[in-house]
């Protein structure tokens, strides 16, 4: 009998704006492969999120896309921005 | 001294308002640079929006303050880069000033400053409405408005 164990990668997830104050913290912690599975896990653990608009910004800089996560990025999901 | 405000990350965050003063004093201390013809100075001062809290009894209350908040390492990644392709854009640019604030900005205060002198207009009236609009489309700055009853909502750039 073989026991395959699979790793997700941890990793921690700035919050700002209104996404902090919704889920009541600015840093939470989360396990995913892509940018898009972890969009998915933070709305699905923190219901708080759901109907926020938000983008997710990967080592400073904004991803739209479907990008694969090594867990060694700085990942930050900011809600829309009120600067100037 | 192009060539130095081209790669160094400059610190564009200040806390609270931005004085009137300060003003002055940037540009009285542009006097030596006498290969400077003009000036061009963009102000975003907050403003006491009406904004509706209920909207069943059509309740309208003035922003009484903003709170900025920012993801700082990222805004200023962005700040550079953006600085950077601005002297790329305008190269007879002489310089550009950049200043936001953090923290608490009461409506009629100051909150944002962009500042470009160039040896002729074009390039600094030019420059300075291109680094405001960019600053106001991709820095990751966040803004709390304060209401009268002291409960808030988010602001959003349109």
């Amino acid at each position: 009998m073989t026991l395959r164990v699979i790793y997700l990668r941890a990793m921690v997830v700035q919050l700002y704006g209104m996404l902090a104050e919704a889920v009541g913290t600015a840093r939470v912690e989360l396990e995913a492969h892509s940018t898009h599975q972890l969009r998915q896990e933070l709305v699905g653990r923190y219901p708080a999120l759901d109907g926020l608009s938000f983008s997710l910004a990967v080592d400073r800089v904004l991803v739209h896309h479907d990008m694969p996560l090594t867990g060694k990025e700085e990942i930050a999901a900011l809600p829309p921005f009120a600067g100037g | 001294m192009n060539q130095e405000k081209k790669h160094r990350v400059k610190d564009i965050f200040v806390e609270g308002p931005i004085h009137p003063d300060f003003i002055a004093t940037s540009i009285a201390k542009h006097t030596t640079r006498t290969d400077i013809g003009a000036h061009e100075i963009f102000l975003g001062q907050v403003r006491a929006d009406h904004v509706v809290t209920s909207s069943a009894a059509e309740v309208r209350q003035p922003v009484t303050a903003i709170e900025y908040t920012a993801y700082r390492d990222m805004a200023l990644e962005r700040m550079t880069a953006i600085r950077e392709e601005a002297f790329a854009q305008w190269p007879g640019m002489t310089c550009l000033h950049v200043h936001h604030s953090l923290g608490t900005v009461k409506a009629g205060e100051l909150c944002f400053m962009v500042f470009a002198s160039a040896p002729h207009r074009a390039a600094a009236r030019e420059a300075v409405a291109w680094v405001v609009d960019r600053i106001k489309a991709e820095l990751p700055i966040f803004g709390r408005e304060v209401l009268s009853d002291s409960t808030h909502l988010w602001k959003t750039n349109s």
